[in-house]
């Protein structure tokens, strides 16, 4: 896939920017804070009308304003050209594919994959086991509808369930329907999690493989709370837990509660791992995302790089630059333009949410 | 306008599927363009009030005890379709597909909005099942996460002695229409129901 025009409207800062973009390779250069992310996070929304950012639309739209929109053509390997339009409100956002409004979410994702790649990447290694399970849904439902749906309904049966547990009292047969309603989501929760997170750990092995010059071998190990995709097994352990849970007021147990862990040489590299090994598992991550998102929907995802180029050092620079699928458009920011050696740009100059394309050098 | 004017909007405008313009529409028509209608609309409005109540037996509207289903000798009384509100009665009624009797929750379990057994139509089906007169209870509540849940917990509190069939409507694919125009959740839903044909 790739992206010919972007147009942005009382999006973030940029009031009005339309951009046409003729090869794979565009650069945005600028000081900081003038809006060179939010052009990628406006190129990222197309991917599931979320945000690499926030979980606020509101935040989303200019100052004052009560639409925002980001409208794209771009060459699809399936669909052709399209024309692809979203307008986020405060509260509501619509979806427009090539003129006709896009009501399902499910039948909506897994066509125009985007990967982010970005400072705060970081926080897969280092941060909390929420952000890793944020990407991790957001990854798996990209491709996935019916990982969504069992998403979906999982999220809504443990808010039942959690509201039950803070009501407190003779519950346990109301606590046992929901247990019934949570136990085929979180079944086919587990099972997905368990395959996709299997191909996407091979692709990290190999990109970090590549990165480091194959030194040391990196894997991803998944983390569930619990292993077993058998719904028996999870209704005997919340039906278990349930006086636990009472008395902590939510639930202690499912994959609610997973997480995965990055590994350098058999050690977590959230304890162990150098700042250059941290940096390189979350590339190879997101490298192998950007493989698997390409082999799930035949479509080569547009790679967004928020400033990473300058914080790798000169080898590491070459070799991600070598490592990525040449045929994929990227987008990248920065504040000084890239290097002669990474091959020729678009390069537009970015003040005050303005974008200026310069003369092809 | 004067304050009883919009004294009156603001009644109107709390009912459901009325937004301001309407209710001030409504509210113009009956006070200036045809009040005549008025007086009927209100006596309408207290006698509904006076007479209208839920019917013991289902949760139904009815006048009287019973209602018109429940009091019908010729519905069968030994199959309960269990719904969530009367217009999904109303609706299973127009297909005309249906002879059994209902039974009306009036909600479903819902902790969040703070709807638990206690505020649903259950004693009244206890003691349908107690007397032992159901022998199939058809589940047509929505398949939403509320609507499974409240079935599971319907079937829990089965008094396990009798043998009642407890089943479900389908859900998928809507009738005279093709497989290329379904959503994938409903295509999935239709999958997961199919039966053997033959």
């Amino acid at each position: 896939m790739r992206l010919r025009t972007l147009t942005l409207r009382h999006f973030r800062n940029v009031a009005f920017a339309r951009l046409d973009f003729v090869g794979r390779r565009q650069f945005f250069v600028g000081q900081n804070g003038q809006g060179k992310t939010n052009l990628l996070e406006a190129a990222g929304y197309l991917t599931a009308a979320r945000s690499f950012r926030t979980a606020e639309s509101a935040t989303l739209l200019m100052h004052d304003q009560t639409t925002a929109a980001v409208a794209c053509t771009l060459e699809h390997a399936r669909l052709g050209e399209t024309q692809v339009t979203i307008k986020v409100h405060r509260h509501s956002k619509e979806l427009w594919c090539d003129q006709t409004r896009v009501t399902r979410l499910a039948d909506y994702l897994g066509k125009f994959p985007t990967v982010v790649f970005s400072s705060q990447d970081l926080q897969l290694v280092r941060g909390a086991p929420a952000g890793r399970r944020r990407w991790l849904d957001l990854t798996l439902a990209a491709m996935d509808g019916s990982y969504l749906q069992a998403l979906q309904t999982y999220t809504r049966a443990l808010a039942e369930r959690n509201a039950l547990l803070k009501k407190g009292g003779a519950v346990a047969a109301q606590l046992e329907a929901f247990e019934r309603v949570l136990a085929p989501a979180a079944v086919e929760l587990i099972a997905r999690r368990i395959s996709g997170l299997q191909s996407i750990g091979a692709g990290m092995a190999a990109g970090y493989q590549k990165l480091c010059d194959g030194t040391e071998p990196a894997a991803l190990v998944y983390a569930p709370d619990f292993a077993q995709p058998d719904q028996e097994a999870l209704l005997a352990r919340w039906a278990a837990g349930r006086a636990r849970d009472l008395a902590l007021r939510s639930t202690h147990t499912g994959p609610h509660r997973d997480d995965f862990a990055l590994k350098v040489s058999g050690q977590e590299a959230k304890d162990f791992g150098s700042e250059g090994q941290q940096r390189s598992v979350v590339l190879a991550l997101r490298l192998a995302q950007a493989a698997w998102f390409h082999a799930k929907s035949g479509v080569r995802p547009v790679l967004l790089a928020d400033d990473v180029l300058g914080e790798l050092d000169p080898g590491r620079r070459r070799k991600f630059w070598a490592t990525i699928d040449p045929e994929s458009q990227v987008l990248a920011t920065g504040t000084a333009l890239p290097d002669a050696e990474l091959g020729t740009w678009e390069i537009f100059r970015v003040k005050e949410g303005d974008f200026q394309p310069e003369a092809s050098a | 306008m004067t304050p009883a004017f919009e004294k009156l909007q603001q009644q109107l405008k709390q009912l459901p599927g009325l937004g301001y313009r309407s209710a001030e529409r409504i509210a113009l028509h009956l006070l200036v363009e045809k009040p005549a209608q008025l007086t009927a609309l209100v006596s309408a409005l207290e006698a509904a009030a006076r007479s209208v109540r839920r019917c013991e037996r289902c949760g139904n509207l009815a006048e009287g005890d019973v209602c018109g289903i429940c009091a019908d000798e010729r519905r069968d009384r030994s199959v309960v379709c269990v719904v969530e509100h009367v217009p999904d009665l109303v609706a299973l009624e127009r297909s005309g597909a249906y002879r059994g009797s209902y039974h009306v929750l009036h909600g479903k379990l819902s902790p969040i909005h703070g709807v638990g057994p206690d505020q649903l139509n259950l004693a009244a089906l206890q003691a349908r099942l107690a007397a032992g007169e159901v022998a199939e209870l058809i589940l047509a509540l929505s398949n939403d996460v509320e609507g499974e849940a409240t079935c599971h917990y319907l079937t829990e509190q089965l008094p396990p002695a009798q043998a009642v069939k407890v089943t479900r409507i389908g859900f998928g694919l809507p009738s005279g229409g093709g497989v290329l125009y379904a959503d994938s959740v409903t295509l999935k839903s239709a999958l997961d129901g199919r039966r053997s044909y033959s």
